[in-house]
């Protein structure tokens, strides 16, 4: 048994079942406010974490791969809900930007007011810029394979870009103790973090690296590949989530 | 014509005369503000003693200001437990098959605003504490499962969302038609799943005692919860089936009429 939503309904409501149709909107809309940030920043910490947390983690060749590549799961498992059964083009938007509210919070009033991270320490990256294009191509094309192939690349390809202006002056060159260091990695020595000894820090990898420069668009291009294979799978657990059967039993 | 936003403005402003589907709007509300009150106080009671008394266990301070703590929170998460369960089954319809659709209606309002709270109850466990744990682990170090954060985040914030998921799905199967003859998928989905983030505290800990001092959030060992939090997606499903409900329920009453 599952439910289908008869078409023959399809009419504007008015009057009381009109009201009552948005009290019921409005209730939605704030549970869905609190369930996406409480479950996608859930995900989200635990899987990206430390390249979000800190600003010495913000690297060229894995903040660029990891982040858009766990950020699009959400939103694709969203959208296919929210475009495919109720035609609303805003189920990425929706997810990234209850992600960064739930973000921020916690970094203002976890990091800083409790134990006194500096704020720029621990800025949350933004996704909303590729989510705009992920919404839009959806809503245009009508499409899970050109979303998936140009929405998936857009959302990794706009996210070091977009964030370029918040985090590059922490990518400045200083000179400290006889060392070049950049201002973010002087963060992470200044204030100490007792979980996080330095062999923890997964960034600039590699014994004998050649490629300088070219790390970051590299690293985007694969993330660009990846997220058009992580978006029509997460779209598909979105729908096999949101089914609609009773049981019988469990 | 179409209908617009000024055409379907709320009669909401005056609680005094509360549409019959929103009868148990000033109920949701209090909820809220109880939650808040409840987990704004936690946060406050960690800025003034975890520094303190809360960075080493072994202290007898430690166990003024946080074991008791944690004592006092398994007493209440037992009580509301069993208060909350025990009415929502005790108090069950046990007429469902002579239900109107008005009373049908109004109920799946009510279950909306017990689903609104259990997700308000996760973003503080899922979103807040739970990234405040990394914080907190990066400042202390953690010689004991019961951490100055773990004990709000592990034994009060998840063991409270589940009683709340919990309300929601009895709520449904107690007093729905459709949820009573069948079991909604999406709705079990939505409450389990998230139910085995508790159970996951096991797999975390126990991995943590090889590497006590380290707090690596992406670490495997916290997958467990991750999985966990897929299932809140399952909201999706019951959000197509009560619509599909209402639908046919509105249809009914303007047959009747």
């Amino acid at each position: 048994m599952s439910a289908q939503i008869p078409i023959s309904t399809f009419k504007p409501y008015q009057g009381e079942k009109a009201r009552l149709a948005r009290a019921y909107d409005y209730l939605i809309l704030v549970l869905a406010l609190f369930l996406f940030i409480g479950s996608f920043h859930l995900h989200f910490a635990l899987t990206v974490g430390d390249w979000d947390f800190w600003v010495d983690w913000k690297d060229r060749q894995w903040w660029p791969l990891v982040t858009p590549l766990i950020g699009i799961t959400f939103p694709a498992a969203v959208q296919a809900v929210l475009w495919d059964k109720f035609r609303l083009p805003f189920g990425a938007t929706l997810c990234v930007t209850a992600l960064l509210l739930g973000t921020w919070v916690t970094r203002v009033f976890a990091y800083h007011y409790w134990n006194f991270f500096p704020i720029n320490m621990v800025l949350p990256a933004t996704m909303v810029p590729g989510a705009l294009v992920l919404d839009a191509l959806l809503m245009l094309t009508n499409s899970l394979t050109i979303t998936s192939i140009f929405g998936g690349a857009a959302f990794a390809l706009l996210f070091y870009p977009s964030n370029w202006p918040i985090f590059g002056m922490f990518h400045q060159p200083i000179e400290v103790a006889n060392s070049q260091l950049t201002i973010a990695d002087l963060f992470g020595f200044q204030y100490i973090r007792t979980g996080m000894p330095e062999y923890l820090r997964i960034i600039e990898r590699g014994t004998l690296r050649t490629y300088g420069q070219y790390a970051t668009p590299l690293s985007a291009f694969c993330s660009a590949l990846l997220c058009s294979l992580m978006y029509p799978l997460w779209w598909h657990i979105g729908k096999w989530f949101a089914s609609t059967r009773y049981l019988t039993k469990i | 014509m179409a209908t617009t936003t000024e055409h379907v403005s709320l009669s909401t402003e005056n609680p005094k005369s509360l549409p019959w589907y929103l009868i148990d709007l000033p109920k949701y509300l209090k909820g809220f503000a109880l939650l808040t009150v409840i987990y704004v106080s936690l946060r406050l009671y960690q800025g003034a003693f975890a520094i303190a008394h809360g960075l080493d266990s072994t202290e007898p301070a430690f166990e003024q200001y946080w074991m008791r703590l944690f004592y006092i929170e398994l007493v209440i998460i037992a009580a509301v437990a069993s208060g909350f369960w025990g009415y929502l089954w005790l108090s069950r319809d046990r007429q469902l098959d002579q239900l109107e659709p008005k009373e049908e209606i109004r109920r799946y309002f009510t279950l909306t605003m017990w689903i609104s709270i259990y997700t308000f109850a996760v973003y503080w466990a899922g979103s807040y504490f739970a990234e405040q744990d990394n914080s907190w682990h990066q400042v202390a170090i953690r010689d004991t499962p019961f951490t100055a954060n773990h004990i709000i985040e592990f034994y009060f914030n998840f063991p409270l969302y589940v009683i709340l998921g919990g309300c929601a799905w009895l709520y449904a199967r107690t007093r729905l038609p459709l949820y009573a003859k069948g079991i909604s998928l999406p709705l079990t989905l939505a409450v389990f799943g998230p139910f085995m983030i508790l159970v996951s505290v096991g797999f975390n800990e126990w991995g943590h005692t090889f590497w006590f001092r380290e707090e690596f959030f992406a670490a495997p060992i916290h997958w467990g919860f991750v999985i966990g939090v897929w299932f809140a997606l399952g909201v999706g499903g019951i959000l197509l089936q009560g619509v599909t409900r209402l639908i046919e329920l509105l249809d009914k009453i303007e047959d009747a009429e």
